[in-house]
């Protein structure tokens, strides 16, 4: 058996940040004492029992408080209350490739240190709160720059996957799961002609 | 120094999918020898659990191109992208075929060349009708939608046997009834003594005094080389130019890639639709095409499934209207743009040898998927949908006809969509009869004895319809060409 890769939308989230130049600089400021460093949402960090495999405690607390905004409210209560943890599924993923890890790692590292004019905010995106965030999660949507649109595109891509993934969250859709009962897939083949 | 693992045959296949897996079986039918070298996994039914989050890393590889953003998808695993496409059989377009003939010189492309090899394809995986057990309520509104605007479509054959409608193509078939390369083809080379060897990758194929001589791959057990007089390439249209390009073999290589580029659109219905069971895809509108003797703009719609992972990724925006929409998921429909592309892209490697994708789609191209994307909408109205959302990010959804007006001031910017993606690739290292192009018209490499291209790479051009058949047809042909020149050696 041959080692698993990334999920595709994994990869697809991570291939555009590999113009690292750009992160690069982001954590080059950060770590120059450019950025603020504030105290990161526990709540959204790894568990204490939990080792990660290439994501920083800080790029894990950063994917999930993205993800939650990202995905809406009932998203936001499964990964406040860890039924479900998208970046603890997405550490498992980038275990297997490193290289891409770290992209990903300078990619959330972006969202969460980078500061106007970059991204409009002055603290570090996992102490914002919920308005805020989304502020700046639609700053890159819109953005005119191409690495802030393929970082938003990213990361909601790498939150998505990992969340609805999950069995967890199927509920919360309506979605009965990837095996329907005889009854479901019934409901979905049933066509009465056109009147 | 470490070991390395040599193996002697008559062939060697790199990849297993729609263009290695059907030279594999011809050849060791035809009594030879045969290697064959995956790079990815040999899956059975019983690893396909339909959980997305633990299957799409194995079964799927992505790229994206650093220009557009434009996302490139293609299956991963012994038996290649038949494993996760929707198992949609087209026959190769007459009048595509015409067109490679004038444009690249490939006269011997004729229908009636072709027709044996697509006849034989169509048997051996199974491909037939769609019926109506098998046309879910996700399929049927675009149908009707299509037919109330007075469209042409059809339902797409497909190659299934006894499909239970879970809805799971993408994910592999937990109930084997697609049949794919891993029931058809792989099954027939290794019954004829076929050696296959998963999570292996080849990292160059070798060549002396004009011939090639060997492959050196890199497998879980380290390194192997195997020594044969006759190599196939299918290891895809991103990964067989670069492999090309990595064995320094570069006059023709890595140009002309060309797409299907794909947008989704999605609608909500007032009654469920429960799109995520059922085929994954199985009813195409084909008034727009441009192919099989119609004159349209160059895009077919085709419906998609509402599979969570899949939607989520696909819809426009963020926060409580994402929530909304998913939260409306067994109401929505969904469809897709496949788009005839006229951009010509290409394939390098990066700094790491790696393949990289260069693909930066023309404003006609652009303009067409926003044609198509206006036609979606208009279909699913004429169905009755009360939302329809564009996959753009930052617009609003259309709630009725009035605003189909709306679609014109979507940009023309590839990187404006929430998801633009394409599945269907071809060229790279393509067929040509005029000497430009890396092979000829039997697929043999212009300038190495033994080395062959047998997938979507060799095709000089997209097909405007799901490539699978075409791609085995070809194959076939090929092999076919490699054994009738073996015998004239012999």
């Amino acid at each position: 058996m041959t080692r698993p890769e990334p999920t595709a939308a994994l990869e697809r989230a991570l291939a555009p940040m590999h113009r690292r130049a750009f992160l690069r600089g982001v954590a080059a400021a950060s770590a120059a004492g450019l950025v603020p460093l504030g105290c990161r949402d526990p709540e959204l960090g790894p568990p204490a029992d939990r080792s990660l495999r290439v994501l920083s405690p800080r790029a894990y607390a950063t994917l999930n408080a993205a993800a939650a905004r990202l995905l809406g409210p009932p998203a936001e209560v499964l990964i406040q209350t860890r039924r479900v943890d998208p970046a603890a599924r997405a550490d498992d993923w980038l275990g297997e490739t490193p290289a891409l890890g770290a992209v990903l790692g300078q990619g959330l590292l972006a969202l969460e240190l980078g500061v106007w004019p970059l991204l409009p905010k002055l603290r570090p995106f996992t102490t914002l709160a919920g308005p805020a965030q989304d502020a700046v999660l639609a700053s890159c949507m819109g953005s005119r720059l191409d690495l802030k649109r393929d970082l938003f595109k990213g990361v909601k891509s790498v939150a998505a996957l990992a969340f609805y993934g999950e069995p967890a969250s199927h509920r919360a859709i309506g979605y009965p799961g990837p095996f329907g009962t005889a009854r479901d897939v019934a409901a979905a083949m049933a066509w009465s002609p056109d009147p | 120094m470490a070991s390395e693992e040599v193996l002697r045959a008559d062939a060697v296949v790199i990849g297993s999918g729609a263009g290695g897996a059907p030279v594999a079986a011809r050849l060791a039918e035809a009594g030879l020898d045969v290697v064959v070298l995956e790079a990815g996994e040999r899956f059975s039914s019983a690893d396909f659990t339909g959980r997305a989050g633990n299957l799409l890393p194995r079964l799927m590889r992505a790229s994206v191109a650093a220009d557009s953003g434009m996302e490139v998808y293609a299956g991963r695993g012994l038996g290649g992208s038949t494993l996760v496409n929707d198992a949609l059989c087209w026959r190769p377009p007459p009048d595509v075929l015409a067109g490679w003939r004038e444009e690249h010189g490939l006269g011997g492309l004729t229908e009636a060349a072709f027709a044996p090899f697509v006849d034989a394809v169509w048997r051996d995986v199974h491909a037939a009708p769609t019926g109506p057990e098998n046309l879910n309520r996700n399929a049927r509104q675009l149908a009707l939608g299509a037919a109330r605007l007075g469209w042409a479509g059809e339902a797409m054959p497909r190659n299934v046997r006894g499909c239970a409608n879970l809805g799971l193509c993408n994910l592999g078939c937990p109930t084997n009834a697609k049949q794919s390369m891993l029931l058809t083809y792989l099954p027939r080379a290794k019954n004829a003594g076929a050696r296959i060897r998963t999570g292996v990758r080849a990292e160059r194929v070798e060549t002396a005094a004009g011939a090639v001589r060997s492959v050196r791959a890199r497998g879980p057990a380290g390194r192997l080389r195997v020594e044969a007089p006759l190599v196939c390439l299918a290891a895809g249209v991103l990964e067989t130019p670069a492999l090309l390009l990595r064995s320094g073999l570069e006059t023709g290589v890595g140009r002309d890639l060309q797409l299907h580029s794909s947008l989704h659109v999605t609608a909500r219905f007032p009654e469920p639709v429960h799109g995520y069971y059922g085929p994954t895809m199985a009813y195409a509108v084909s008034e727009f095409s441009d192919v099989n003797g119609r004159s349209g703009p160059g895009f077919m719609i085709e419906n998609v499934s509402t599979a969570p992972v899949t939607t989520a990724g696909a819809l426009p925006g963020f926060g409580p209207e994402h929530a909304r929409m998913m939260g409306l998921l067994p109401h929505l429909a969904r469809s897709l743009v496949v788009l005839r592309d006229r951009t010509r892209g290409r394939v390098d490697l990066d700094g790491d040898g790696e393949a990289r994708i260069h693909y930066e789609p023309v404003a006609e191209d652009l303009a067409r998927l926003r044609l198509g994307l206006a036609a979606i909408a208009r279909a699913y109205f004429a169905a009755g949908a009360s939302e329809v959302w564009l996959p753009v990010n930052g617009m609003a959804p259309l709630t009725g006809e009035a605003d189909l007006a709306t679609v014109d001031d979507v940009p023309l910017d590839p990187r404006a969509f929430s998801l633009l993606y394409a599945v269907h690739l071809f060229g790279g290292a393509s067929m040509s009869g005029r000497g430009d192009g890396f092979c000829d018209e039997a697929g043999r490499a212009r300038g190495v004895q033994g080395l062959h291209v047998v997938d979507a790479s060799s095709l000089p051009g997209n097909t405007g319809v799901n490539p699978q058949v075409t791609i085995m047809a070809n194959a076939l042909r090929i092999a076919d060409a490699v054994l009738a020149a073996r015998g004239a050696t012999a």
